[in-house]
């Protein structure tokens, strides 16, 4: 791919345009390196938890950090251009400030319609809903305990929910517009990722290792993910004996690898319990009807061994990316609930605390912290495509900017390392004329 | 302020993304479908050729088109899904000659990536099912009932990530698709599943085929007995069924297009990206296929459809040059070729660049563009109005009218032309040279002026003076009788037909005369209360030389009247409200209607339908022409009868569609005209302007003209010096042999006039043109072209090498007189300030042109600014410079002279792809994006804040459904100075459907006029397949979709006038303005472009 010919081809409408944005993007991020054009100025004092961009503008990063501080970038103006954009603070909210939190915050994220609030929830037992102009708190939710990760749904069109998974064993519905808790659905909780497909669902990664799908205007969890499903897009043959041609057979054998891992998986001994939930196409008729909330009190399935330690929706809503405790990264298909055995290269994953991991638009590439570097890996081979290496210590989240590429990290190191599509910085230089070269001819 | 902005279409979309043929408009028809992006057109297939049948607009890009018939029907119906996730069957209501939306619907899902190789559409062969790919891992399912009515759809997993093609297979007893898909390896293979419709899934389906050629891109489903599928790839063609696999080696070729030939579908022809047919035949025995064959056709243009019609006719739609209808021959010609081009379909698409010129220098633009691709890439030079071929001009001023007259009554030709003048009237007539020499006709009286002269019956001919009507023999050329005006009184005005003659002579009398063989015989007389100012009794009935109406215009009261004759009673008295006097009536025809027009002395002209037996004046409706008085006159070119308006601003008037239709002469003045169709100048006018008579053909009576100029390679920028009076373009020549990469560049210098080239600079190797431009430096007479050059290596991603290459026109050649490297590609050069302003990759650069010791030039550079992902798109105004970023919206910036320093004003903080901008004025800055949007924005150096000023404020927003790849300045049409119209300000636009359309800048007045004028007629008019408009033009990319705002369609609202009079009356009705007001505020739009 070359950047001038794919604009040729744009202008003469040899290649969709749509797909022109695509392949420039995709050609961006594999050039992903740390920025020489822009630096983040971190004001923080402790590891930093939680990055978030907005949705709207894709201009302002929101930044939580573990010394209870919080903290708003502006990413398109700079406070210094030179040599290179420093980008500081806009504000900072730390222990000065009159509401800020009083021990480290696990989550700041923006509410996803503006720029105007913000939610930030903290090991203190509170989540607080911030006035982005005035700086002020404008609802506050007293929590049972440590909240370890908020989400709202970009979707919503009919609730101002905050999803909060606390310490306690429930996952908390905080409603903005009213400042009461408007439901509570049980689990352990971990981790929570509102779905990218319904404004309704709500997924949940538990300290048990499952990760379930709630429906909020319903009693009880409709799917859990079960690490030994496994069987996507397998389809019964056609039953016709005399159609099993030479090729069949090869295809056969394109797969045989799939299956060998979906025996290994049997082997080490899960999953041995299987009920049928949600849509399983492949599974025939359910042998007797429960209650959808008694099925998920029975369902004992694991994603994960241990505790699930992150989620992600690819923006398409097809696809959830997990990461358990157990170092293992899985993506799942979300509407058979099967995992897709993508072996993603052995990753070393950090096991203590939730995870804030970051997908490309496209769904072609998925951004993981291990430990100190970050990882790239192509969502469908699992290959690890680039490593990010920069942090001095482990880093606990990432942030795609979707509209410029950009990989925004956080770590243990209290810094906020910008990652950019490579780009030469051509400074002419005006020298004599160096004509040495005759080109004319 | 150029907030509001009107935007419309001066040349509709030619490039042919798809077609399809069947039996459409009814069971016995064979049509031709075509798309054209966002519209359709329906042809018929006769023995003379194709006859189009509709043509109408689409509320949608057009992502694909089908045809196909449900069970019990005896026609097919019409599948369209647009890009937009909205989808209709249309069905052929002959009665009305309409379209009829069956099904229509949303298959737009929320969860999904937008597939990369374009959106699937594909309907069962035994129409259990339409099947749509529109996201990456689903497979969406209209299924039809047993009525053929269409069910709710709903999607099925498909877990093949990267697919190529999806068809249906035939012959299978279930719904069976065939899919070429990629895997992860970049491994080409193709599956089956069976569609279970009562599941909601896929079965595994029959067979299967792995690792295919790495170029297998297209499937072609192959009907009963053989059924199976052929697999196209670059290098070779498989068969594949459930119990059959052959494969041949084709010649490396990326085909585009297929059509099948036989319903058995054992033969189709193909074609390829260099623009070759080829035929590729099944052999089989007794239903089994035993083997493939292909075999060269011939060239035609590159195909981006193919429908084979009947008879060996083939029509070839083509996306990179004209789309063409052609034959089949069983012999090849002299060139071995098949292929015999019968017709061609202009195609401006894709237009890369253009420039606005006045070649002519009559104040009138025409566009240049670049246009096509690859071998049939082409210049085309876009003209709007009909042009004048001048044959002959004599000097001569002062004349006061002109007519044609006969030798004798059935000579085909016409001889004199007599011309009159204050004071005297003079004949000219063509002599044995061919020339056109004075003559004299001895009994007219020449010492006079003439006031109106007419071949009459018997070999006759007629002139009026102020005195008297005298008739006059053609063939012995003496008088033969005359009538003398009764003492005391002159003839003001008079008109004549063959047999009747009509006068109005001071004191409001007028007399009708009829003319006889050698008599001259007054009829009638009438006195009128006031004077006369125009008459006309030009026959509109059955006899072609005698009228019984007769149309009078008045002084003082303003009025035009219809008398019936001989009997000179009055029929109608239409007044004409206001105070400007008719100053030209005339009675005409136009497709079987009959017109009264009525033209005034300030350069209005109304029309009125007029009914020929009762003399009754309807659907009045008024149009401003010009601002001088104006002289009607009809004349007849390709056996159709025009009116040709002369004043200040020439007009034709023909009609199109039962629709009345003004089309711009490109002259500036003519004070008269007549059709003289003579001999030696066959279908000729004589046009007096200017101190001038002129005679020359006419061009074709339409709106646009093109004229096409192959280059056999592809021009991408272009632009005109006025100086040197030369165009030169970037461009570049495949060489089709060795493969994609072995192109060559060139800088092409071309006159002005002849279009050929006259001097050619051949660029480096892996060299490209990038921009050029014609432009001057401070403290430097000379003008130069600048070219901005990109160094394209096969091992880079971006260039980081590029040139800019300065040449001067010197004796017709290419000079280069300086040269400057940059660190990467030259996408856009401006002149700015005496300087050059070029957008090198991430930056903007600035140079100055510096005199050396040795007296030689050279650019330096001055100043720069970082701060861009790629700075494509650059224009400047004053100080201010407006950058158009690959993904980064708009941005300003601003040069500082004292320090010598480019910095940023403000931007657009969108994340808007774009793909051109263009500044409207001072404050608003337009842009159009890679989602087919158009928007403005603001500057706002008033902002309170800091944030305030540094934000480019978006305030406009429209969904124009096709990709700009270049604004301009400029009109298509003669602007004067003192009409309403001229006033406005207009930007040309070219896209890559070989859309040329205007944006104008209204004035806020008009602009709520018109807004009203557009919802209203939302109501009235609906869209195709029930689509909607509001819906269509909201600005929509892959953040958000907003309601458009500040842009108005000017296609929709100039629909106003094909509107029928219920409606229209309808639209007046609500909003509370005359239909005469309505028409002639729209028609006045019509003229911007």
């Amino acid at each position: 791919m070359h950047v001038w010919k794919e604009i040729r081809d744009r202008e003469g409408g040899k290649v969709h345009s749509h797909c022109f944005a695509k392949r420039i993007k995709s050609n961006r991020i594999s050039q992903l390196e740390l920025s020489n054009q822009k630096d983040i100025v971190s004001p923080h004092k402790g590891a930093i938890n939680s990055l978030q961009i907005d949705s709207t503008e894709g201009r302002y990063l929101l930044s939580a950090a573990s010394d209870a501080s919080v903290a708003v970038f502006d990413l398109q103006r700079p406070a210094v251009y030179q040599p290179i954009s420093k980008h500081s603070s806009l504000f900072l909210l730390d222990k000065h400030h009159r509401h800020a939190h009083k021990f480290s915050v696990s989550s700041a994220i923006w509410y996803p319609i503006d720029t105007g609030l913000f939610v930030t929830a903290s090991y203190d037992h509170h989540i607080n809903v911030w006035d982005t102009n005035t700086i002020q708190v404008v609802v506050n939710f007293k929590m049972p305990g440590k909240v370890h990760r908020a989400a709202m749904s970009n979707l919503s069109t009919s609730h101002m929910l905050i999803a909060a998974a606390t310490e306690d064993v429930q996952v908390r519905l905080c409603d903005i517009a009213s400042g009461a808790f408007a439901h509570t659905l049980l689990d352990g909780v971990m981790t929570v990722e509102w779905s990218n497909s319904s404004e309704w669902v709500l997924v949940t990664g538990g300290c048990d290792g499952a990760i379930r799908f709630w429906d909020i205007r319903r009693a009880g969890c409709f799917l859990v993910l079960d690490q030994s499903r496994t069987q996507l897009g397998r389809r019964p043959p056609v039953l016709k004996g005399s159609m099993m041609t030479k090729s069949k057979a090869l295809s056969l054998q394109d797969s045989s690898t799939k299956s060998r891992a979906a025996q290994k998986k049997h082997a080490n001994g899960s999953g041995s319990k299987q009920l049928p939930i949600g849509r399983v196409p492949s599974k025939g008729p359910m042998k007797q009807r429960l209650h959808p909330g008694m099925l998920s009190t029975q369902d004992r399935a694991t994603a994960h061994y241990g505790a699930v330690t992150g989620l992600k929706v690819t923006e398409d809503g097809m696809y959830l990316l997990s990461a358990g405790s157990d170092s293992r990264l899985r993506l799942w298909d979300v509407q058979s609930g099967c995992d897709t055995l993508v072996n993603f290269e052995t990753v070393r994953l950090q096991i203590n605390k939730p995870l804030q991991f970051a997908t490309t638009q496209d769904a072609t590439l998925v951004f993981v912290p291990c430990m100190r570097s970050v990882k790239a890996f192509d969502m469908w081979s699992g290959n690890m495509k680039s490593i990010l290496r920069g942090h001095y210590e482990c880093v606990n989240s990432c942030w795609f900017n979707q509209q410029d590429q950009e990989l925004y990290t956080g770590g243990n190191d209290r810094q906020i390392l910008v990652w950019a599509p490579a780009r030469s910085i051509a400074d002419e230089m005006d020298g004599p004329a160096e004509d040495q070269d005759n080109w004319s001819s | 302020m150029s907030i509001w902005n009107y935007v419309v279409t001066a040349h509709k979309p030619t490039n042919v993304t798809h077609s399809c043929v069947g039996n459409f408009t009814s069971p016995q028809d064979l049509n031709l479908i075509i798309a054209k992006c966002t519209r359709i057109e329906i042809h018929l297939l006769s023995p003379q050729g194709l006859q189009p049948m509709l043509d109408v607009p689409i509320y949608g890009r057009i992502a694909t088109l089908e045809l196909f018939r449900p069970h019990g029907e005896a026609q097919d119906y019409l599948f369209i899904a647009t890009e937009r996730y909205k989808f209709c069957v249309l069905q052929w209501d002959s009665e009305s000659g309409e379209l009829v939306t069956r099904a229509m619907g949303d298959v737009s899902d929320r969860i999904g990536r937008p597939t990369d190789n374009g959106q699937i559409g594909i309907i069962d062969p035994d129409c259990r099912l339409i099947g749509l790919h529109l996201y990456d891992g689903l497979f969406k399912v209209i299924p039809f009932d047993n009525k053929g009515q269409l069910k709710e759809a709903f999607n099925i997993r498909l877990e093949e990530l990267q697919v190529l093609d999806i068809k249906f297979l035939y012959g299978c007893s279930k719904p069976t698709i065939v899919v070429l898909y990629q895997d992860n390896k970049d491994a080409r293979h193709v599956k089956t599943y069976e569609v279970a419709l009562k599941d909601k899934d896929f079965v595994e389906g029959p067979w299967s085929q792995n690792n295919l050629d790495n170029g297998a891109d297209l499937l072609i489903p192959v009907p009963p007995p053989l059924c199976g599928v052929l697999i196209i790839g670059e290098e070779t063609i498989v068969y594949c069924s459930a119990n059959a696999f052959k494969a041949i080696p084709i010649r490396p070729s990326i085909t585009k297009a297929y059509g099948r030939v036989d319903p058995d579908g054992s033969r189709y022809l193909l074609g390829d990206h260099t623009g070759m047919i080829s035929l590729l035949v099944i052999t089989h025995e007794k239903e089994k296929v035993t083997g493939l064959k292909i075999e060269p056709l011939g060239e035609t243009s590159i195909a981006s459809t193919i429908s084979y019609l009947d008879n060996a006719f083939v029509y070839i739609g083509s996306s990179y040059g004209d789309s063409q209808l052609i034959k089949l021959n069983l012999q090849p010609d002299a060139k071995g070729s098949y292929v015999e081009v019968l017709e061609r379909y202009v195609n401006l698409g894709p237009i890369v660049d253009f420039c606005v010129v006045d070649l002519e220098r009559q104040g009138q633009g025409q566009v240049v563009t670049c246009s096509g691709a690859y071998k049939d890439g082409s210049l085309r030079v876009v003209r709007n109005g009909i042009g004048i071929n001048e044959q002959a001009s004599v000097e001569l001023q002062g004349i006061k009218g002109m007519w044609s007259l006969r030798s004798s009554t059935d000579d085909p030709f016409d001889t004199f032309l007599v011309v009159s003048f204050i004071s005297e009237t003079r004949i000219l007539a063509m002599n044995i040279e061919d020339e056109l020499e004075e003559t004299e006709i001895e009994g007219f009286c020449s010492q006079v002026q003439t006031l109106f002269c007419h071949d009459a019956v018997h070999n006759q001919l007629v002139q009026v003076t102020s005195s008297s009507v005298r008739l006059v023999s053609s063939t012995t050329r003496e008088l033969r009788n005359e009538w003398h005006a009764p003492s005391g009184y002159s003839v003001n005005v008079a008109t004549a037909n063959a047999t009747q003659v009509l006068l109005a002579t001071g004191g409001g009398h007028l007399v009708y005369l009829e003319i006889g063989d050698g008599i001259l015989l007054e009829v009638r007389h009438a006195q009128l209360e006031y004077e006369i100012s125009c008459l006309d009794i030009n026959p509109i009935g059955e006899n072609p030389n005698h009228s019984h109406l007769a149309a009078v215009g008045m002084w003082t009261d303003i009025s035009v009247r219809v008398f019936s004759l001989p009997d000179l009673n009055l029929i109608t008295k239409e007044q004409l409200g206001g105070e400007i006097i008719p100053r030209s009536v005339l009675l005409c025809a136009f497709e079987g209607i009959s017109y009264l027009l009525c033209a005034l002395g300030d350069g209005h002209l109304l029309n009125f339908m007029l009914n020929t037996s009762t003399g009754e004046l309807t659907d009045r409706k008024k149009v401003s022409l010009g601002t001088q008085p104006i002289t009607l006159r009809t004349f007849s070119s390709k056996n159709t009868t025009h009116v040709f308006a002369a004043s200040d601003r020439p007009t034709v008037i023909y009609s199109s569609n039962k629709k009345l239709l003004y089309s711009n002469v490109n002259l500036k003045e003519v004070s008269h005209m007549c059709p003289f169709n003579s001999a030696a100048f066959p279908d000729s006018l004589a046009i007096a302007k200017e101190g001038e008579l002129t005679i020359g053909t006419i061009d074709d009576i339409q709106k646009l003209h093109i004229r096409s100029i192959p280059l056999g390679e592809h021009a991408r920028r272009i632009c005109h010096q006025e100086q040197s009076r030369t165009f030169a373009i970037c461009s570049l020549k495949y060489n089709p042999t060795s493969g994609e990469d072995s192109e060559v560049h060139f800088v092409r210098l071309l006159d002005d006039q002849t279009f050929e080239f006259i001097s050619t600079y051949s660029l480096d190797t892996y060299e490209y043109g990038c921009f050029i431009i014609s432009c001057s430096f401070s403290d430097d007479n000379n003008v130069y072209y600048c070219v901005g050059t990109a160094y394209v290596l096969p091992e880079e991603n971006e260039p980081t090498k590029g040139r800019i290459l300065v040449f001067a026109v010197e004796d017709g050649k290419l000079q280069l007189i300086a040269e400057k490297e940059t660190k990467g590609a030259v996408y856009c050069l401006n002149a700015f300030n005496g300087k050059l302003l070029a957008a090198i990759n991430q930056k903007i650069q600035l140079y100055k042109w510096v005199l050396r010791d040795d007296g030689t030039h050279e650019l330096q550079s001055e100043c720069g600014h970082h701060g861009h992902i790629l700075a494509l798109y650059v224009q400047t105004r004053g100080d201010f410079i407006v950058v158009g970023d690959l993904m980064k919206s708009i941005s300003l910036l601003i040069y500082k002279h004292e320090e010598g320093a480019i910095e940023e004003r403000a931007r657009d903080y969108n994340a808007n792809w774009m793909s051109a901008v263009e500044i409207l004025d001072d404050d608003i800055y337009l842009g159009a994006e890679n989602s087919f949007n158009l928007f403005t924005v603001r500057k706002n150096s008033e902002g309170a804040t800091d944030e305030e000023r540094g934000r480019l404020e978006v305030v406009g927003e429209y969904h124009l459904g096709e990709f700009i790849n270049r604004f301009r300045h400029g009109s298509l049409v003669m602007r004067l100075p003192d009409s309403d119209v001229g006033q406005i300000p207009t930007v040309i636009f070219g896209t890559i459907n070989g859309v040329i359309g205007v944006i104008a800048s209204l004035p806020n007045d008009q602009y709520v006029f018109l807004e009203k004028l557009q919802s209203n007629l939302r109501k009235v008019i609906k869209g195709v397949g029930g689509l909607s408009h509001e819906q269509w033009r909201s600005f929509n990319n892959e953040k958000k979709t907003v309601e458009a705002r500040n842009f108005l369609d000017g296609d929709l609202i100039e629909s106003f006038l094909d509107l029928n009079r219920i409606k229209m009356d309808e639209i007046s009705k609500a909003m509370d303005v005359s239909v005469e007001e309505l028409c002639k505020r729209v028609e006045e739009l019509t003229r911007l472009h």
